[in-house]
């Protein structure tokens, strides 16, 4: 094995131009599949956390518009959703809706303490929110049902609001701050990029937009769904549910939208799916360049070295003895290039992974080492295409016609 | 050593071409033959034959009573690495390999190791005077040098034959009676049977049997 690596790098160093030529071919198809894989890998990443960040077994229902005239109705009524439209889905699909619940979104208000003040949007939820928005505590709890219960001036900042109230945000549980002129207690603080949400109880908020029963969003937790047609089903059976209660057309369309991230989210799967697919393809077909590449150049090597063949072979070089060298000898320039190709790419990964670390559409573009292994594995293959054509060529080098020619 | 008997050759190109006619030859152990003619009368292609590098039409060669013919690649690669060690006019020596690296190849389709060959590469170079060389890639070399080069590489793996075709061809007269000396002293003190190919009659005279080629038939002795 030494003497076969030795033998192949006299043979390589010797024709050190045309093999650093053939070399670039290869780093560069290997380059742009690790490029592409690490890309869609952060694009893929980025979709699971943002999936992870937001539950993906539900459906949100806001009201809407009624586009179609219905039970003495004209069309262009604004249908708004209420509070017997939580318990009547519910009751009507008890076998696919988990967990229903509401929300109320307040206007924008001012909140203030003695230390400082902050103008926010607050909401009105129930305690299953911190579960659909995978909330993390920094500090305190998130609302409970005691609160609904009781429609306690309690309320959950984020991390930043916090820290802007309080001096010492590690103050802020506990304490009082004014939404608009009411006191509220904070019960909780969350850590947060984005979201700068003002959360309280759902029966809170109502009381805070002057009662009623109106409702200005809808979320039900699905369970039993593994499949598009299950999350359709429930899709529909929720139209069913509120078309009863507010008396539209079950396809009209318009009257409530909802958003169905059951679905969506298995269409996301799809596509990307596709993506990887699809860059694997694209990465191959670079590469297979690159395999072409080396091919010609075994070809040209094999044209050249007939005289040195036919002195092997003289000298008692067996048939499969040529065979092995010439493909090992591209193997090897596929691989040490390939590997070239891969240190090259892993390390723009890492360059586009430091300089995207603050955007939200890539997140960590790094191939791990499983496709460091396939790509390995790709590699040895390559080469070994490259050099069968060759290399069965030079097996039919006869000994007396390749020592003839110089 | 050597028996052919009846051997015929034809070149089927454009125009079929009769090289060999009808060849009977012995050639016995420890003989230093040399084998004459004309250009294009055939030499080169009898010394293929008896180095298996080439097939014949008709007849029969046996080689230390072993029948070449219809031989697989792998058992002539066999035969020829153990049996048969050649010097060709022009060296061919791999001209990216030193001396050293040329003269131990042979040893590695033995799957020798390297150590062992490289020891073995230099005690033969040692032996034709080349030592301080060993290291020089074969363009470093003169015509003489590189001729003893080949040499070694062809003595290396014990050849029970050695098949020279023109070796002096490349070389000055004085380098040429060097070679031959070499090619004598193996004959004389270790016995080695030995085919010269040549067209010089001065390396003729030097090897104890002369075998004319005319036109593809062996000329009978005078
Ligand atoms: N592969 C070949 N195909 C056709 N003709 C050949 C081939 N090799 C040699 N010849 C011809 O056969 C004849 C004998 O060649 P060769 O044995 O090389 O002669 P020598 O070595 O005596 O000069 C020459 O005329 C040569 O042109
Ligand atoms: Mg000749």
């Amino acid at each position: 094995m030494i003497d076969l690596i030795s033998e192949i790098a006299q043979v390589l160093g010797n024709n050190k131009t045309r093999t650093a030529l053939t070399g670039i071919a290869v780093v560069w198809g290997i380059f742009m599949l690790i490029v592409l894989l690490g890309m869609s890998n952060g694009v893929l990443n980025s979709f699971n956390e943002h999936r992870n960040s937001q539950g993906s077994n539900m459906l949100k229902v806001w009201g809407g518009i009624t586009s179609i005239a219905w039970q003495g109705y004209k069309e262009g009524r604004r249908v708004s959703l209420d509070d017997k439209d939580i318990a009547r889905i519910a009751a009507d699909n008890p076998a696919q809706a988990a967990d229903v619940s509401a929300q109320v979104y307040g206007s924008a208000l001012t909140v203030s303490t003695p230390h400082d003040y902050t103008s926010a949007y607050y909401m009105g939820v129930y305690p299953s929110e911190q579960r659909q928005r995978s909330l993390n505590m920094k500090a305190g709890r998130f609302i409970n049902d005691l609160d609904l219960h009781e429609r306690r001036k309690v309320v959950v900042l984020s991390s930043k609001t916090a820290e802007t109230l309080f001096a010492d945000p590690g103050d802020a549980i506990g304490s009082v701050v004014k939404m608009g002129n009411i006191a509220f207690t904070v019960v909780g603080v969350y850590n947060t990029e984005w979201d700068q949400s003002i959360y309280v109880p759902f029966t809170t908020a109502r009381v805070l937009a002057g009662g009623g029963d109106r409702i200005d969003s809808i979320v039900i937790e699905l369970k039993n769904v593994n499949s598009e047609a299950d999350g359709t089903e429930a899709e529909t059976r929720t139209r069913k549910s509120l078309a009863a209660n507010h008396a539209f057309r079950t396809d009209d369309e318009s009257a409530v939208s909802i958003w169905n991230r059951f679905n969506q989210q298995l269409e996301m799967n799809r596509g990307m799916n596709i993506l990887n697919i699809a860059v694997w393809v694209i990465g191959l077909f670079t590469l297979l360049s690159g395999i072409i590449g080396v091919s010609n150049i075994m070809f040209v090597s094999v044209r050249e070295r007939t005289h040195e063949i036919g002195i092997r072979r003289a000298i008692g070089a067996r048939p499969r003895s040529i065979l092995s060298q010439i493909l090992f000898e591209s193997v090897a320039i596929t691989t040490l290039f390939g590997y070239i190709g891969i240190f090259l790419g892993s390390a723009v990964n890492e360059l586009i992974a430091r300089l995207t670390e603050q955007t939200e559409f890539i997140s960590n573009p790094r191939t791990d080492l499983n496709i460091a292994l396939s790509v390995t594995v790709v590699l040895i293959i390559a080469g070994m295409l490259a050099g069968l054509f060759p290399a069965l060529k030079a097996l039919k080098v006869k000994p007396v016609e390749a020592l003839r020619e110089e | 050593m050597i028996t052919l008997k009846g051997i015929n050759k034809t070149y089927f190109g454009a125009v079929p071409l009769h090289v060999l006619r009808d060849i009977n030859l012995h050639i016995d152990r420890g003989e230093l033959v040399s084998i004459m003619g004309a250009s294009g009368s055939g030499k080169s292609t009898l010394l293929n034959i008896l180095g298996i590098l080439d097939n014949y039409d008709t007849g029969e060669y046996l080689l230390d009573g072993v029948l070449i013919r219809n031989l697989s690649e792998n058992r002539a690669a066999e035969l020829r690495n153990r049996m048969i060690g050649f010097v060709f006019q022009s060296f061919n020596l791999i001209s990216y390999k030193d001396a050293l690296d040329n003269v131990a190849l042979p040893l590695f389709y033995q799957g020798v190791s390297r150590k062992k060959r490289r020891l073995m590469a230099m005690e033969q170079l040692d032996r034709l005077g080349l030592a301080d060389r060993a290291r020089h890639l074969p363009g470093e070399l003169s015509g003489g040098q590189k001729q003893r080069v080949a040499l070694a590489r062809a003595l290396i793996t014990n050849p029970s034959i050695i098949l020279a075709d023109e070796p002096t061809g490349a070389l000055d007269s004085k380098t040429s009676c060097e070679v031959m000396q070499i090619f004598r002293e193996l004959n004389a003190d270790r016995g080695m049977t030995i085919v010269i190919v040549t067209h010089d009659p001065g390396v003729g005279e030097q090897t104890n049997r002369v075998i004319r080629i005319v036109d593809g038939r062996i000329a009978p002795d005078q």
